[in-house]
Parts: structure tokens; sequence; C-alpha cells
């Protein structure tokens, strides 16, 4: 099994398994596969009540938010090459399409602005999502079961975020600690 | 017990909580939704923030592995540290419910409660040793944007001894608590004592 190519995070951080870091993250990997599989159920095409359309331009927007820009290029990626693109709203899907950045505020139909504000929210200020932003979902159309999920994207989304972040970071160091050795043994006699 | 602790509307005082929306009965719940509750916590069925998560039962199963591996894997980062990943993050993110629950996590693995005092009152200056502050420092940044986060942000925690494998079940114990701080503060809300 290729671990290199089918992990999401390694591949966006950049981890092979010449990396020192991927090393380290192989020591917990029990969490790079819990990590990998909560993003594999979460963007189930059949996961019901949340369209795969609605999941993956959730995702974008977080991304742009939060800012992550390689993982906003992701979800674009996925979004653009989607089979269910075409299902999305027009006004959503051209935005999108011209790699613009998207506003819940410029989105007009009810159900979609519903969840992409609540989006904003969780991630911009979590703090002031209160029960009537969460009840906001349920009067736009959602069931509890699509609201569990909407949720647990947003929140998954952060913490995604954090990690790529974090192991890029580490990724850094190390690739800096590699060249100062090679340096350190240069100038020893 | 330990000293209660007060501050800021945070407190370490064991808290419930209640969802928002519809929980899953047991009487109704599939074989599959009541095998993943079994999984993720031993009070998950009398639980409404599991029972409300269980309406997504294979996402909250990896959520629970991931959740669990973080916090409890052996080795690594010292289990009081990452509690006080955690508790940072959650003071941070004014998630007072997360703060209550690791807060006191922390105090039963470290027995003392003096980091948790200067949490509570200052997250940004917190800690009581340069390892201490280097790791609530850390979780502060790593919350507040992660884009920012670069080679010198990890070099200021190995600068404080921390290993490799340290710095990785730090970042995790953030992360998971950007996670775990959405759901507890935007799905339902906590209960104090009375």
């Amino acid at each position: 099994m290729s671990q290199v190519n089918s992990d999401l995070i390694d591949r966006l951080a950049g981890l092979t398994p010449a990396d020192t870091s991927y090393a380290i993250r192989q020591q917990r990997g029990k969490v790079a596969l819990a990590t990998q599989g909560s993003y594999d159920a979460i963007f189930e095409p059949s996961l019901a009540d949340l369209s795969l359309a609605e999941r993956l331009l959730v995702a974008l927007y977080v991304c742009q938010l939060t800012p992550a820009a390689e993982l906003a290029a992701h979800y674009r990626d996925q979004l653009l090459a989607a089979p269910v693109f075409g299902a999305l709203n027009p006004q959503v899907a051209a935005m999108v399409r011209g790699g613009e950045a998207l506003s819940a505020d410029a989105v007009t139909e009810q159900r979609l602005h519903a969840i992409l504000h609540f989006a904003r929210v969780l991630i911009e200020n979590p703090i002031d999502g209160d029960k009537r932003l969460l009840h906001s979902l349920p009067a736009a159309g959602l069931t509890t079961a699509a609201i569990v999920a909407l949720a647990q994207l947003i929140a998954f989304l952060s913490y995604q975020t954090r990690l790529l972040a974090g192991l890029r970071a580490m990724k850094q160091l190390a690739a800096q600690s590699d060249v100062a050795a090679v340096g350190g043994a240069e100038c020893t006699p | 017990m330990s000293t209660v602790i007060k501050a800021h509307g945070f407190t370490n005082e064991s808290l419930e909580w209640s969802a928002w929306l519809d929980i899953v009965e047991l009487a109704s719940a599939s074989a599959e939704q009541l095998a993943v509750l079994e999984e993720s916590h031993p009070k998950a069925k009398t639980s409404d923030y599991y029972r409300l998560l269980v309406h997504q039962a294979k996402i909250l199963r990896e959520r629970s592995t991931a959740f669990n591996a973080i916090m409890y894997a052996p080795g690594g980062l010292p289990r009081a540290e990452r509690e006080l990943g955690a508790t940072v993050t959650s003071r941070i993110n004014g998630c007072v419910y997360c703060a209550s629950v690791h807060a006191q996590r922390f105090e039963q693995l470290a027995k003392r409660s003096d980091t948790v005092v200067q949490v509570f009152e200052d997250p940004l200056t917190a800690g009581t040793s340069n390892r201490e502050r280097a790791i609530a420092a850390f979780s502060v940044a790593l919350t507040r944007a992660p884009d920012a986060i670069d080679s010198n942000e990890i070099a200021k925690l190995k600068a404080q001894g921390l290993s490799d494998l340290e710095v990785l079940d730090l970042i995790h114990s953030v992360a998971i608590f950007a996670w775990a701080n959405r759901l507890m503060l935007n799905l339902g809300e906590p209960v104090f004592p009375s």
C-alpha cells in the first residue's frame, strides 16, 4: 500500500519517506490513518442530506477564509472535477470557475447562504455561533443529519488546516537543519 | 476535589452539556450507531454530545479514533502537556466546556493547578516554566493564525527541549481541539452546576 500517494496531508505537506517528519508522523500512524479516514468519511459521495457539491464548496470557502492556500486549491480542483459540479447554483459555480473569493453575503439562494454563513462564523469567531445561528439551518431546509455533517466538516477543516501548517513548518525546520549539518561537516577539518 | 478556579467566564468545575438539536434515541439507533457510541467514550450512550454526533456514525467513528490516539497514546509529549495545549486552545476559542474538562485533566496529571489559573487569566503569557510558556504560546499561535506558523515557531519549542515527536503531539493536540471546540460551541451549550 502506498501511503505517500494515498495520504492527502503527506501529499500537500510534501512529506515522503526520505523526510524526517514523515518518519515522525508514522510514529503516530493511528492518527494519520484516522485523519485520512475522517476526510474519506466526510467527503463520501453517498453521504445523505448534504450534497458533495455543498461539502466541497464549504471546504473551499473555509480554506479561503482561514487562509490555507494549498488546501483551498485542492478543494477547488475537486469541486471543478466533480460530476456534481453542474448541479451547483449557477451564480456560485461562476465564482468558483473564475477563481474568485467566495462570499456568503453574495449568495442569494437561502439554503446555500445559510450554510456558508454558518461556516464563516465557525471559522472566524466560533464563540458567536449560538443557538439562533444553528437554528437558521433547519429553517433553510437542512435535516439534523445534514447539520451534523456540516458541523463535522467545518470543524474537521479547522483541524486539517492546522495539522498541515504544523507539519509544513516541521519539514521547513528539518530542511534548514540538514543544510546547517552539511555546512558544518564541510567546515570540519 | 481540587480548588474551584473561576476567571473570565471559565471554570474548572465539572459541567454538563446540552444539545440544541434532536439527539439519537437509543431505542431507534442502528446497530452501527450503537457500536460507534460504545467505541467512542465509556459514557457516550448517556451523553447528548455523542448522541447528536452519531447521526453521522462513520464520521464520529473516525473522529473518536483520532481524538483518543492523540490524547492517550503512550510516549512522546507528556499527557499533562497535551492537556495544556487543549486547555489553551479552548481558552482562546472561548469553549468553556472543553476548557473545564481539560483543565481538570491537566490538574489530575500534573497534580497542580497553578498553570490552569494562568491560562484562564491570560493564555498569552501562561506557563510556570519556559517550557510551559513555549507550549502555551505555540498553542495560541497555531489556533489563531495557522498560515503564519513557520520553522521559527517549531525552533522555539525545540529550544525548550521538545523532541520532534513531542512537537507533533502538540500540533495534534491543538488541531484536534480546533475541531472539538467548534462542535461543543456551536451544536449546544454547557450546563453549569446549580
